[in-house]
């Protein structure tokens, strides 16, 4: 009986290892995981052999995810890459799942020992710990993507979300049948309720029965919760699902597998989550403004400037138009993105009512571009909410 | 509150309570051979990150299942190692095994993090073809949705209606006189450990390769520490997993149709729900029955002289 069972346990073994070896033939090649702060140094140390001459500048970027997540750790991380192959001669050392300060700060600690001068930090968490190192570190300079903090050696550069949302809500408003569109979002931040709005206001200027319906994750990447949040969307009737969370592909994949349509963001490559019911999406594509910060660096003519910038400057990108999505729908959303570029359309141009009704913005007025980040209200046509 | 909200609801429990049911099922197995795993959440996410990987490789979601399955074992195998035949701490090293799982699973997955992977297929539930489509989308599932319930049968009639189930049983509440009634306490515990890690694989199966259809590092959640506190919930029965499932699933679609209906509660608030309800069950279950746990859960059996 015994020996029998003996047997069967190895088998059971055999087949488990054999398994997991085709499974993951690249893990072992892989370079080490920095899941942790990297007690050593993330990137080998340089080669002689491999870089001849001395690197121009050595630039550190993290990232408060997987590089690979297809959402906004990627899109990072992407314009990074964009940057390294057009400024041959920089060194990038990049660190990947930082999520928190105290592991920011540590890594960012130890980049500047490896010979960073400029620090890309890319995630929420890290603009206090690079805010702190850089009245530290007075010859090291820091961008962190999306902050509100400036001094003389530390700035922030960033995409312009609200306008492609509201093209996104234009998509939406078109292609709904039930007038309830669905979004996905990690928490009520001032930012999320900013793109729920425009999104919102840009759905209802071509279709005013249109309701967003918002239902919150408490998590940047629980992918589990986002699966539950989006079927329970679906199951409410909702027919076009778009989100704020770290990764869309668990949300995007949901929804295909449910036949219903939906938006993406934060990084072009959703889509292949939803080759049938995919309408359309915005990425980041930082790649141009990130070589440019780098080599006003390299030419020592870098200034702290407040760095946010649109479509039309090529930091954010549309991407293409799924199959079911017509052609005049296409002109529409296309039509509303240059038309706010533009400036023929002001997104949060008075009146605009909360959803109590209340006149929030006056006729006349504009929510101004500093108010957006800490909106506490949502607009007329939003069921959910904001706080 | 509308029939079709209802049965979103319905449908939302039954989707995302199928992993935690096979989870707590698995659960419910080793504990009634005498052993907590805690490392639970550890071994699911390896199962996971194997199951996705080797779906990813191969697009087969069906090798993936089967090699999360073994995924499962051998983690539940190596956890056995620990506490029966080293006689370790079953607290320790569960907890031991479930950083074990985060480090090990994150190593596998790393390179399947946005990757997009060949879901399992879904079939309506059968006669619901004339239903408008609204309703009838909201009852297809996967196979592995459709197998809970009699997999939690076949757990039940394994442990209360077999020889193995009573010998599983009788090491659990007593090991020295399973031992004096010719049983091997070691070796049934580690055929329990093997039938829990088989279900936890399944659990992990159906989170990742059915449900969220990708993977990312820790992904499960705390879902394997809700299934621990669903056996205690579910009285250690395999029958009662099915309704303590059901219900914590439903608490969590309950919550999010209550945000999507725009009710001006916190929505912070409303996401504890889940886990009040939780609380609440432990209160009440709490203390009145003594010996509902199996009576020697958690002590290491270190043979009898």
């Amino acid at each position: 009986m015994h020996t029998h069972l003996r047997k069967v346990f190895v088998c059971l073994l055999c087949i488990s290892l054999l398994l997991t070896a085709c499974a993951a033939p690249a893990a072992p090649t892989a370079a080490p995981a920095p899941t942790q702060p990297p007690a050593q140094p993330t990137a080998a140390p340089a080669q002689p052999t491999a870089t001849p001459a001395e690197p121009c500048l050595i630039v550190g970027a993290l990232y408060g995810g997987p590089k690979n997540d297809a959402g906004y750790n990627q899109a990072m991380a992407g314009s990074m890459a964009a940057m390294a192959k057009n400024i041959p001669c920089v060194k990038l050392i990049e660190a990947e799942n930082v999520p928190d300060e105290a592991g920011a700060k540590t890594t960012m600690e130890n980049m500047i020992r490896q010979g960073a001068r400029l620090i890309f930090a890319t995630a929420f968490n890290h603009q206090n710990p690079a805010f702190e190192l850089s009245k530290t570190y007075k010859d090291v300079i820091f961008e962190h993507a999306g902050g509100w903090m400036m001094s003389d050696n530390f700035a922030n550069y960033f995409g312009a979300p609200p306008n492609s949302w509201y093209a996104m809500g234009v998509a939406a408003g078109s292609m709904t049948k039930s007038n309830k569109l669905g979004f996905v979002a990690a928490f009520p931040l001032g930012w999320t309720i900013t793109f729920i709005n425009a999104f919102t206001l840009g759905a209802r200027s071509v279709n005013p029965q249109a309701q967003t319906i918002v239902a919150y994750t408490f998590s940047w990447g629980d992918r589990t919760k986002e699966a539950d949040t989006t079927n329970s969307l679906i199951n409410q009737g909702v027919d076009v699902i778009t989100m704020h969370v770290d990764s869309p592909s668990t949300v995007i994949g949901t929804a295909e597998s449910r036949g219903v349509y939906s938006i993406g963001f934060q990084d072009l490559s959703a889509q292949q989550f939803a080759p049938q019911y995919w309408i359309t999406g915005t990425g980041y594509t930082l790649g141009g403004k990130i070589t440019w910060l780098t080599q006003s660096v390299i030419d020592k003519t870098w200034k702290p400037i407040f760095l946010r910038c649109g479509v039309k400057d090529g930091c954010m990108a549309i991407a293409p138009f799924g199959p079911k999505v017509p052609k005049e729908v296409q002109d529409k959303t296309l039509q509303a993105m240059k038309d706010t570029d533009d400036g023929k359309i002001v997104v949060f141009k008075g009146p605009i009512k909360d959803q109590s009704g209340a006149v929030k913005v006056a006729e006349g007025e504009t929510l101004a571009d500093d108010k957006l980040g800490s909106v506490n209200w949502f607009v007329e046509g939003v069921v959910g909410s904001p706080k | 509150m509308t029939l079709l909200a209802i049965l979103g609801i319905i449908s939302s429990a039954i989707y995302s309570g199928t992993s935690l049911l096979y989870a707590t099922l698995g659960e419910v197995v080793g504990e009634r051979a005498g052993i907590v795993n805690l490392g639970l959440e550890g071994v699911m996410l390896v199962s996971a990150a194997v199951g996705v990987a080797v779906t990813s490789r191969t697009g087969n979601p069906y090798l993936g299942i089967l090699a999360a399955l073994l995924a499962g074992v051998l983690m539940n195998l190596l956890f056995g190692y620990l506490v029966i035949t080293r006689k370790a701490n079953q607290l320790a090293s569960g907890l031991a095994t479930m950083f074990l799982g985060f480090g090990v699973s994150a190593l596998i997955g790393k390179d399947v993090v946005g990757v997009r992977i060949a879901a399992l297929p879904r079939l309506l539930l059968p006669g619901l073809e004339g239903l408008p489509r609204v309703y009838s989308s909201l009852f297809r599932f996967d196979i592995l949705v459709f197998l809970a319930v009699p997999v939690a049968i076949l757990v039940w009639w394994l442990l209360f209606r077999t020889r193995w189930g009573l010998g599983v049983r009788a090491v659990g509440e007593n090991a020295d006189i399973a031992y004096a009634s010719g049983r091997n306490p070691l070796w049934l515990r580690y055929q329990a450990l093997l039938v829990a890690g088989l279900l936890s694989g399944l659990a992990a199966a159906h989170l990742t390769i059915a449900y969220t259809m990708t993977w990312t590092e820790y992904m499960t959640g705390g879902r394997g520490f809700i299934a621990v506190a669903l056996v205690i919930f579910s009285k250690w029965h395999p029958l009662r997993a099915i309704a303590g499932a059901l219900i914590f699933s439903a608490a969590v679609a309950l919550q999010l149709a209550l945000q999507a209906a725009g009710v001006q509660v916190s929505p912070f608030l409303l996401d504890t729900l889940p886990y009040v309800l939780t609380i609440l069950a432990l209160i009440a279950w709490g203390g009145t029955r003594r010996h509902s746990a199996p009576a020697s859960l958690g002590r290491v059996y270190l043979g009898t002289e």
